[in-house]
């Protein structure tokens, strides 16, 4: 044993195992739960079935991805469209909220922060079916906005676009607010009043120090909010209707109702592709080096 | 009718959970869950915790959710049918409520019966068009009639439906029916035809069941096309026409069991539903109507099967000859408020009295003769077309 932990000492002062042991946990896991699926999702998709009930076969049937690019194209572009809303309208509700805790909250900030966690304590279905419930057609939100004068009579917000954007919105909100207020916590806002003794105006030292310095904290919520809203399917199954369906919805009906696995795989995996590019491109276009959130 | 059934945490206003409703919220959780075929099968011997073969012969009943009585929320309570029946059989019976939707379940048991594994369960009880398509993939046992002489008992058109001609790979556990099911605050009459819901009136507040079978079924037989031979080229004109109802936005969405809600706040003014539901409903909330259009309802029932592999096949048997009894049918329909296929359940639940008595006079738990004449079954749809008929309805859907 006394002999195991003095090389492993030599081996930490050379830095040749240590590195590696300390990793294989998270290793391994990544394998097990990532690169084994992603596996089993790339040869599903390039499958084939015999008949409609039976196992699917590897058979380098590449056409799945053609069925998956050209019949989707609709559902593909509403869930980019909803999912790129709902990330910009939880920047727009998210940040101001965020920065009103780390800089207003003083001594109430973890009770400000974990009042924002509450609704993770109701299950996620629960939140969205209760969004039913609130905006439905004759009730107290809906009525108000119908006393409002010009509000067409059908106006309605369950069943709609915005319906299914809202309920995006407040589902992944959380997921927002809370890295950005981590790296605005993490700002000196001494910074702000040396602004200020530059001659700046608040705006100006709002917009040229801290929006900067918090951008990480943007990117970071950025990517919570638009990864999962992308491949959501539970809030246009609850709020939308057949015209707002998102590419969610196809990949639940592909695997669970019409058993086309492979095609349903190949959706799977474009969708990542998708978002991986997008992804890469956003994080090109606004920098990740200080993501040290 | 009083609720008898246990309260939910459910965020709608109604508290009972019917076993539809729980199909269309659970169902579409669990579906969330079911990244494939390989990690369904592998939580399949678990889903309710107790060992499978506990050694002396145990008989393994697997049902949908709140699908049998429950005397005092206990599954196995004092006086209920389960306690009741290991009492006269002496046969120990395990009850699992792991059924919450039809699809997710094949989705679950598929990778085990293609490979000619037993499943578990000694008794399974899907839907007509499942159990159907369960026969003719051959992952189901011939039923031991003789040892249930009490099948003597059903009603006859609840046997030998066109999924299982002979009658000899299924018996019903419960039926219900699918038609009209409206918000009288909002129609302000009554609704008897499946074209009132194409009625621009009702613009935007028409709901349609993401059962396929009963949205396009009701439909269809509104244009004429009876459902006994069902064949996708002529069904094309119901397609069609549901496809319209989308496009104008006279349908507002597909919903599971989750058209209650909707219906009842307000935000559908009808829609296609199930008896058993409004049965509660309109207890509740008179202003709730419940019709079978003049062109006729669909009548769906849930059934019992042997899967292949089944190790308790004698238990089995004994089990369906004890509820076929309609003294103990009476029992399970006084809770779950759904048609029963055993005759004598009426007169049994008047013996009864109280709540039970009442529920015997209800239309929509037993539908007279001239109703359940204008009711159709679906016949079976072959792999293929049912293929075709899945593929259209999700396109339709948005899927």
């Amino acid at each position: 044993m006394a002999a195991d932990t003095s090389s492993d000492d030599r081996g930490l002062r050379k830095g040749k195992w240590a590195p590696y042991g300390l990793l294989s946990p998270g290793i391994l896991w990544l394998v097990l739960f990532f690169l084994v699926p992603v596996m089993i999702l790339v040869r599903t998709a390039l499958s084939s079935k015999a008949s409609r009930f039976a196992n699917p076969e590897f058979s380098w049937q590449f056409s799945n991805f053609t069925s998956a690019f050209t019949d989707y194209g609709p559902q593909f572009a509403r869930s980019f469209l909803f999912a790129g809303i709902a990330t910009v309208s939880a920047i727009l509700i998210g940040y101001p909220l965020a920065y009103w805790i780390a800089t207003q909250g003083g001594r109430w900030k973890n009770l400000l922060i974990g009042l924002v966690v509450v609704p993770f304590f109701t299950s996620y279905l629960i939140r969205t079916i209760a969004w039913t419930s609130l905006l439905k057609d004759n009730g107290v939100i809906l009525n108000t906005i119908h006393a409002i004068p010009f509000v067409p009579q059908d106006f309605r917000l369950l069943a709609t676009p915005a319906g299914v954007i809202g309920g995006l919105t407040y589902n992944f909100l959380s997921f927002m607010i809370l890295p950005i207020y981590v790296s605005l916590e993490k700002i000196d806002f001494r910074l702000t009043e040396a602004a200020a003794d530059l001659y700046g105006t608040p705006w100006q030292a709002f917009k040229k120090v801290v929006l900067p310095l918090s951008m990480p904290g943007v990117f970071a919520g950025s990517l919570l909010v638009f990864i999962p809203a992308a491949g959501d399917y539970l809030n246009n199954r609850y709020l939308g209707s057949p015209k707002t369906s998102m590419i969610g919805t196809v990949v639940q009906d592909k695997f669970l109702v019409q058993f086309d696995y492979p095609v349903a795989a190949a959706l799977s995996l474009v969708l990542m592709a998708i978002i991986t590019t997008m992804v890469l491109i956003y994080s090109k276009f606004l920098g990740t080096e200080g993501l040290a959130v | 009718m009083t609720k008898r059934r246990i309260s939910t945490p459910s965020p709608t206003s109604q508290a009972d959970l019917s076993r539809r409703k729980f199909l269309g919220t659970s169902g579409l959780a669990l579906g969330g869950l079911a990244l494939g075929p390989a990690l369904l099968a592998a939580c399949s011997s678990d889903s309710s915790g107790g060992d499978a073969s506990s050694g002396d012969n145990e008989l393994w009943f697997e049902n949908w959710t709140l699908y049998i009585d429950k005397p005092e929320g206990e599954l196995y309570g004092k006086g209920g049918t389960l306690d009741s029946f290991q009492k006269a059989s002496g046969q120990k019976i395990k009850y699992t409520e792991g059924i919450n939707d039809n699809n997710e379940y094949f989705a679950k048991i598929q990778p085990l019966l293609s490979q000619d594994k037993p499943i578990g369960p000694d008794i399974i009880a899907l839907t007509f068009w499942m159990a159907g398509r369960l026969t003719n993939l051959g992952w189901v046992e011939k039923l031991p009639l003789d040892k249930i002489p009490n099948s003597a008992n059903l009603i006859e058109s609840l046997t030998k439906p066109p999924s299982d001609p002979t009658g000899e790979y299924s018996l019903p556990w419960q039926a219900g029916m699918a038609g009209i099911a409206y918000n009288k605050s909002v129609t302000g009459r009554a609704l008897t035809s499946v074209n009132d819901l194409f009625d621009p009136a009702f613009k935007g507040k028409i709901g349609m069941l993401l059962e396929m079978r009963d949205t396009i079924g009701l439909i269809a037989m509104s244009l004429g096309i009876d459902l006994a031979t069902p064949t996708f080229e002529k069904f094309q004109p119901a397609f069609d026409k549901l496809q319209e109802g989308v496009d104008s936005g006279q349908i507002r969405q597909f919903t599971g069991n989750d058209y209650v809600d909707d219906l009842e706040q307000g935000s559908f003014a009808a829609c296609i539903g199930w008896s058993g539901d409004v049965v509660q409903l309109s207890a509740s909330n008179p202003d709730i109507g419940f019709s079978i259009p003049e062109s006729g309802g669909t009548l769906w029932f849930d059934t019992m099967q042997i899967p292949v592999g089944a190790s308790n096949v004698e238990g089995a048997a004994e089990w369906m000859n004890y509820v076929y009894d309609p003294v103990n049918a009476a029992k399970i329909t006084a809770e779950v408020q759904y048609i029963s296929p055993v005759q004598g359940v009426q007169e049994e639940l008047r013996k009864m009295g109280g709540d039970a008595a009442a529920l015997a006079d209800s239309q929509l738990v037993f539908p007279d003769a001239s109703t359940l004449a204008t009711l159709q079954s679906w016949g079976n749809l072959d792999e293929e077309e049912e293929a075709l008929f899945d593929a259209e309805f999700a396109k339709i859907t948005g899927a």
